[in-house]
């Protein structure tokens, strides 16, 4: 009863805030509608379920001719010819002239089924290329290096490798598309390697047991066999668009990375509460009235809970009529939404008892001002994770918007609860072990504090 | 009803209250004197059972409130020296949450917070925000949060610091009124003439320790019949302090307030001497107080020091 009525007087307290419902409510919104319409060519449209193709511009750095003289001019060259007869040679001219790198990335790759449908190519001069990517008529450019038809011939057709970067260069503001070019690049570039490795293989161990280059009879035949592999190269873009799963746009990312981030300021506000109670005297007149430690930090913990599923609710709602933001299976939103209240609550209950124990706001405040702004980057509140480095986009685990976000999205895109059970069951124990710290640090002895000389040792 | 025996509280190295020891009966009006600083807060705070003492008892009804503080919380309403209340919440809604805390419900608490609101004189603006309240009406409404579960004895810590003398009046009226009722009433002041009005017992500390005990009447009978003299000299220094100490029937003088205070058996036969030993020194009196023995000069004569000081 007395933690019912502690309850409903934070209640009453906050909610006749007006700077704090500015922050919490009107805040998400406000920059859920802005970001999501600024940002709207970052995304792909929600309501499209089909991949859009994606116009990328490629410019050729090589010089195809050269490449090809230069080819011929190094099979002569004693280091790679030694050990090889004549006719191997000869056969090994022939399959240099009839292999053509070139031919098998533009005509068996891009130009395949597959990937025409992903991704719609032009063929450029650099500079005509950038200028192409910053009016943001493609969204990407891709630059195929000097001796390109060389380096991928050598590769190819003899045992040595050299390197050869594709560079991807992407628009900021398209990262979708960035990632989708990428992906179909990376799939290329490893089903390429693949396919020289084991050609690698077969070379050596032929050397390796002393048997001559001749005895490889027919080098045409084997490159044909190579041109059929990279035909079929399966270009997997899992990782942005599932099958049969809706696609993300900006008003579905944002209203999720919004709240996310917004509820983190309940823990905030939440975290002042104790100390204001402790400065007001009425922490201690409320103990004195009989009424434990732990029933008003429990207090606490159920008024921030309920204040992060009033800001979730809300923006749920709006996010859904105003942005027309399907958030998909409403159990699965039932229970993230409710792991998320309860971690963002134990987290505010800690911070809570940490800034009672200081006597000071300087927690709180470091809170909200820095340790809430990092959260919010680390977790992809801002932007998705995936333009940042691997390293921060791991550490994208340590902020609770950042779990909460990933869980929202799967559920978005369609996604059962199954799939994010674990992350549910990670908010949930994050809630439980700063709440169980809270309690701690709450009922830690204190030393003498001459603000609070008079109060310092209560006992509840 | 209440014995606190031997009581000490150390801070560190800092001494709070050292041995303090006193009675309250039921029924008591029980002053608590002294100037900021002398270990009332502390006291109370400690009677309260928001703090543990280092050592010493208190015994409520004969048991140890550290070893069952449930009976004393029951019993026990407190004030405090601030203001205990939620600002941005209405008088009414205060009353409502502190009588919820209280275990009061339903319509018996409504009935109560109405009988509160007439007891604190708030019926008119007690639907109103508290930070709308003037700084009488918010203590008005702090005295009244701890009437709500009509406690037995009420511990109020300077109730009437920082208010307008028509707020003053009507706390001090309340107080009296409310030990008619039958409540027991512990009442901490710097204020001398609150005390005196008041209390029927009176503890007067210092520094942490119990200085003097006892009815009015005893502790003025501590400092005798002196009368005590206030004189403003037009310059006040150790010359003239040592002549007016010269004076026959001076017991006691003492530079206050860049004054002198002094202390002696007849005011009427004094007076004349003063005036003579000020003009001897060239000194022109600007004025002259003259008091019959009162706490302050209880105070003054145990501690060599003003109450205000």
């Amino acid at each position: 009863m007395k933690i019912i009525s502690i309850i409903i007087k934070d209640l009453k307290i906050i909610l006749s805030d007006k700077k704090a419902l500015a922050i919490m409510i009107v805040m998400p919104i406000v920059l859920t509608t802005i970001l999501s319409m600024a940002l709207k060519g970052s995304f792909i449209s929600g309501e499209d379920n089909n991949i859009k193709t994606v116009n990328i511009a490629i410019v050729k750095l090589y010089d195809e001719n050269m490449d090809s003289q230069m080819f011929k001019t190094a099979l002569n060259n004693n280091i790679i010819s030694q050990g090889m007869g004549d006719k191997t040679l000869k056969e090994l001219i022939d399959s240099g002239n009839s292999i053509n790198p070139e031919e098998m990335i533009f005509e068996d790759f891009l130009n395949s089924k597959e990937v025409s449908e992903i991704i719609n190519y032009r063929l450029e001069k650099e500079e005509k290329a950038m200028e192409l990517l910053n009016n943001g008529e493609v969204s990407a450019v891709l630059l195929f290096p000097d001796k390109f038809i060389y380096d991928m011939k050598i590769n190819l057709l003899t045992p040595f490798r050299n390197n050869v970067e594709i560079k991807v260069i992407t628009h900021p503001d398209r990262n979708i598309d960035g990632q989708i070019v990428k992906s179909v690049i990376e799939a290329y570039s490893n089903a390429m390697s693949s396919i020289i490795i084991g050609k690698n293989v077969i070379i050596e161990s032929v050397m390796a047991n002393n048997i001559s280059y001749d005895s490889i009879s027919n080098m045409e035949d084997t490159m044909e066999k190579m041109n059929k592999l990279i035909k079929d190269i399966n270009v997997n873009i899992d990782n942005v668009v599932v099958e049969g799963k809706k696609n993300i746009s900006s008003a579905d990312y944002y209203a999720v990375a919004m709240m996310t981030m917004f509820i983190l300021f309940a823990a905030g506000q939440g975290g002042r509460m104790l100390l204001e109670e402790k400065d007001n005297l009425t922490y201690q007149r409320m103990i004195v009235a009989g009424t434990s430690s732990l029933g008003i930090l429990c207090g606490k913990l159920i008024t921030i809970f309920l204040i992060a599923i009033f800001q979730i609710v809300t923006m749920i709602i709006f996010s859904h009529y105003a942005l027309k933001v399907q958030w998909g299976n409403l159990n699965s939103v039932i229970l993230i939404s409710l792991s998320a209240a309860f971690s963002v609550a134990g987290l505010g209950t800690f911070i809570g008892a940490i800034s009672y124990k200081a006597g000071n706001y300087k927690i709180a405040n470091i809170f909200e001002s820095a340790i809430i702004q990092c959260m919010a980057l680390l977790g992809g509140s801002f932007f998705p994770i995936e333009v940042l480095p691997k390293i921060m986009q791991n550490l994208s685990f340590l902020s609770i918007n950042g779990i909460a976000l990933r869980s929202y999205l799967k559920v978005l895109i369609g996604s059962g609860t199954k799939d994010v059970i674990n992350n549910i069951f990670i908010l949930n124990i994050i809630g439980l072990l700063f709440s169980i710290l809270a309690i701690i640090v709450l009922n830690r002895k204190e030393g003498y504090n001459a603000k609070y000389n008079k109060t310092t040792d209560i006992k509840a | 009803m209440l014995k606190i025996k031997n009581l000490y509280k150390n801070f560190g190295s800092i001494k709070a209250v050292e041995g303090v020891s006193f009675e309250v009966k039921k029924g008591d009006i029980y002053g608590l004197l002294g100037p900021n600083g002398a270990g009332k807060s502390t006291t109370i705070s400690i009677i309260s059972t928001l703090l543990q003492p280092t050592s010493g008892e208190v015994l409520y009804e004969g048991s140890n409130i550290f070893l069952d503080s449930k009976p004393i919380r029951r019993d026990l309403g407190i004030v405090p020296q601030d203001i205990a209340l939620y600002p941005t919440l209405t008088g009414y809604e205060n009353l409502l949450f502190w009588g919820n805390v209280y275990g009061l419900k339903g319509s018996q608490l409504k009935k109560r917070i109405s009988e509160i609101s007439d007891i604190v004189g708030l019926n008119e603006r007690i639907k109103d925000r508290v930070d709308k309240y003037s700084g009488g009406m918010k203590r008005r409404l702090n005295i009244g949060a701890a009437l709500l579960h009509m406690p037995k004895l009420l511990i109020m810590d300077e109730p009437t610091v920082g208010i307008d003398p028509q707020s003053r009046n009507h706390i001090l009226d309340t107080v009296l009124e409310l030990n008619k009722q039958g409540i027991t009433i512990i009442y901490t002041s710097h204020y001398m003439e609150e005390v005196e009005y008041l209390c029927n017992q009176i503890c007067i500390m210092d520094e942490g320790k119990v200085i003097a005990l006892g009815r009015k009447s005893e502790l003025v009978e501590l400092v005798k019949e002196k009368t005590q003299i206030s004189i403003r000299f037009d310059k006040t220094d150790v010359c003239v302090l040592n002549s007016l100490k010269e004076i026959r029937g001076v017991f006691d003088a003492n530079i206050v307030d860049e004054g002198i205070t002094l202390f002696g058996d007849n005011g009427d036969t004094l007076l004349a001497e003063i005036i003579a030993k000020a003009t001897e020194h060239g000194r022109r009196i600007e004025s002259i107080d003259v008091k019959k023995p009162n706490l302050e000069a209880v105070f003054l004569h145990l501690t060599g020091k003003a109450l205000r000081d």
